[in-house]
């Protein structure tokens, strides 16, 4: 089971790290854009649309990423004070009940869309570059799919924990500034490390 | 059960699941698919392909059996299966996420992300902590002037609380012990301070606003600097003005090397610290304001510029800028698969009435605008106790911005007083993130009792501030009719 999950992660965290790099590709197409426009006076045909498409690339294929890091924002005030058993078997529950249903609509729904855009490769209407936007529609389902395999893995984390009373983490991961500190200062023996929200 | 009503159901389902601690953007995307098939059924949509298939295959002709035309049973079950998802729910989903992912506002959300994380590894906080210290040596309380300024600085960055308040925690607030600086007073001016980059632009949290309330982010950041530097201001000058009132809370360091620091040292000081860093900043802004690029546009010059600036800390490591660009995506992807869930999850909710609903509601309330202001800000004062403010805005503000017009409130005004009131959803128990992450890296012997209590008169300051905003509109107006009359 454990081989299964960190399986899906790495997967997952591959697309999702993958896609991660959009913000450099974002970064210096955007700023290029400027520097063309006020120093050569040349704005160019394809700037708004890559920087809407890098963007609309970061968030999609991170959803997944962000699930199985446990990025995604949770208003977990009660969560936190459960024993692991109920919180898989809660947590279980709702992704049953609220996490699959919808995924799943995003599966099917965006294929139908995609398939339209797809069959006559629609450009963007945007700009006049006509740059072609029916694969930035494709990453909907892709987003999708890539949302489902993550939702196995974290339905197989919830049995794990319901049986063993314990949380499976990901394996491999990059944490904010403030998460570091706040380990290393608690691996030093300052704040407790309990009492802080995760 | 009628419509409306069933909206409200749905209202409180989400509501309760959120108290259970799943992921809300995939509670809002699930309610609102699950919803939306009820409230968009339509049974004769629904079978219109199936029963032309059935009524093909019961007047068939022996001739269009030879010829292959009539449906078979497999046809005839696909065409079944797919009737369950001919549903308007549907394309109004894949619809709203295409809207969020063709956004041209909320584009700027990752660029302004990246510069934030770029800025935080660029070991830029002690530098601008000890040269603001040396440059405020002569004002009491310097240390802590000194503290605030950075926090505030830094996380107008950033833009992201949590950074600067724990990198503070861990080098300003034991000096400010060591210089027997009161516990709670040091602690209340690094959790205040550093919640100072929600409300001064270029905030990420007024860009979310300015896609959920279509207020155009450029004139809210023109409203929201003045509010900004006015609390900001009032920080400072109760800092300033304890501190010369109560000499116990702020002692005079002893004398120390520093103070044979001549003006052009700390001039130089200043250049290669604070300067650069608010030079970025205003440069940003001003492009922005200006109208010489987008909010995005500004946004990339400012995640390049922060670039540039760790390279010339030399803090610019392969692995901080592979974490930058991992926590960018993260962190736009928890805020934008809200925005997927919550767009369909209202186009649902209004669908189905349970918008009117509330309207009739708090109208029938026969509020006068400033009591129907101050309720609003209660709401989103009590919110801010167990939420996050991305969920705030994103979910619950949407509820209120439909009844504005009815109280000829202006969307911008409500939008300033929400960033100035979520401020204290960082300082206020059970979820004041500020101070749990002080609390996380302060050295033995802080309480989170005296951090508390320190942040208590910043609280007062927030209220004032509201209420000043409040009763002189030209604090938010005069900006952007200057600029854009």
């Amino acid at each position: 089971m454990i081989a299964t999950i960190h399986l899906i992660d790495r997967l997952t965290s591959w697309f999702g790290r993958a896609f991660a790099w959009c913000i450099m590709i974002m970064t210096f197409g955007v700023a290029f854009e400027v520097f063309s426009r006020y120093l050569f006076n040349a704005p160019t045909a394809w700037a708004f649309d890559l920087s809407y498409m890098m963007y609309g690339a970061i968030f999609m294929m991170g959803g997944a990423y962000a699930l199985a890091t446990n990025a995604h924002v949770r208003g977990d005030f009660l969560y936190r004070l459960w024993s692991p058993k109920t919180q898989g078997r809660v947590e279980l529950t709702l992704y049953i009940i609220f996490y699959f249903p919808g995924v799943l609509a995003l599966i099917f729904a965006g294929w139908k869309y995609a398939e339209r855009s797809i069959r006559f490769t629609e450009v963007s209407v945007m700009s006049p570059a006509g740059m072609p936007i029916f694969q930035f529609k494709v990453l909907i389902v892709a987003a999708g799919v890539l949302l489902f395999m993550q939702g196995i893995a974290q339905v197989l984390r919830c049995l794990w924990a319901i049986r063993h009373g314990e949380w499976i983490g990901h394996d491999e991961d990059v944490e904010e500034l403030e998460d570091i500190m706040l380990r290393e200062a608690a691996e030093k023996g300052l704040g407790p490390a309990a009492d802080r929200p995760k | 059960m009628t419509d409306p009503q069933i909206a409200i159901m749905m209202l409180a389902i989400f509501i309760l699941t959120i108290f259970l601690g799943f992921p809300v953007a995939f509670t809002l995307m699930a309610v609102a698919v699950i919803f939306g098939y009820y409230a968009y059924f339509d049974a004769d949509r629904q079978w219109r392909s199936y029963d032309r298939a059935v009524e093909k295959s019961e007047n068939a002709t022996p001739e269009m059996i030879q010829a292959g035309e009539v449906p078979g049973m497999l046809e005839l079950t696909g065409e079944w299966f797919g009737g369950f998802l001919n549903n308007r729910i549907f394309d109004l989903f894949v619809n709203q996420t295409y809207s969020v992912m063709s956004n041209d506002v909320l584009t700027a959300i990752p660029l302004f992300l990246f510069m934030g994380y770029i800025v935080e590894r660029a070991n830029i906080v002690t530098r601008l902590f000890d040269t603001l210290y040396v440059t405020a040596k002569r004002l009491p309380g310097a240390m802590a002037v000194a503290a605030l300024a950075t926090c505030a600085l830094f996380a107008t960055a950033t833009g992201i609380i949590g950074a600067v308040v724990t990198l503070m925690g861990m080098l300003a607030l034991p000096s400010m012990l060591r210089a027997n600086y009161d516990t709670s007073f040091a602690a209340g001016v690094i959790c205040a301070g550093g919640c100072l980059g929600i409300l001064i632009p270029p905030s990420i949290m007024l860009i979310v606003y300015a896609a959920t309330s279509n207020v155009s982010i450029v004139q809210l950041y023109a409203g929201a600097l003045f509010p900004g530097f006015l609390l900001a201001g009032l920080y400072m000058v109760y800092v300033v003005g304890r501190a010369a009132l109560n000499p116990k809370l702020a002692p005079k360091p002893p004398a120390d090397e520093t103070d044979e620091l001549t003006a052009v040292d700390v001039i130089v000081k200043l250049i290669t610290s604070f300067f650069p860093l608010a030079i970025l900043i205003l440069a940003v802004l001003g492009a922005i304001l200006f109208g010489l690029a987008t909010p995005s546009e500004a946004a990339s010059l400012g995640a390049l510029g922060g670039l540039l600036l760790a390279i010339a800390y030399r803090s610019l490591t392969w692995d901080r800028l592979r974490e930058s660009v991992y926590l960018t995506m993260k962190t736009s992807a928890m805020v934008c698969w809200m925005f997927v869930g919550s767009w369909t999850f209202a186009s649902v909710f209004s669908w189905l009435g349970g918008e009117a609903l509330i309207e009739e509601f708090v109208l029938g309330l026969d509020l006068t605008p400033i009591q129907f202001l101050i309720m609003a800000q209660v709401i989103i004062f009590i919110l801010g106790w167990p939420l996050e403010w991305s969920e705030i805005i994103i979910i619950f503000v949407p509820i209120f911005l439909p009844l504005l017009p009815f109280f000829e409130i202006d969307p911008l005004f409500f939008g300033i007083l929400i960033a100035l009131n979520l401020q204290t959803s960082f300082l206020t128990p059970p979820m004041a993130m500020a101070a749990y992450y002080l609390k996380g890296v302060a050295p033995p012997g802080v309480e989170l009792a005296q951090i508390f209590k320190g942040v208590m008169p910043f609280l007062v300051l927030i209220l004032i501030a509201m209420v000043m905003v409040y009763n002189f509109p030209g604090i938010y107006l005069w900006l952007p009719n200057a600029i854009y009359g």
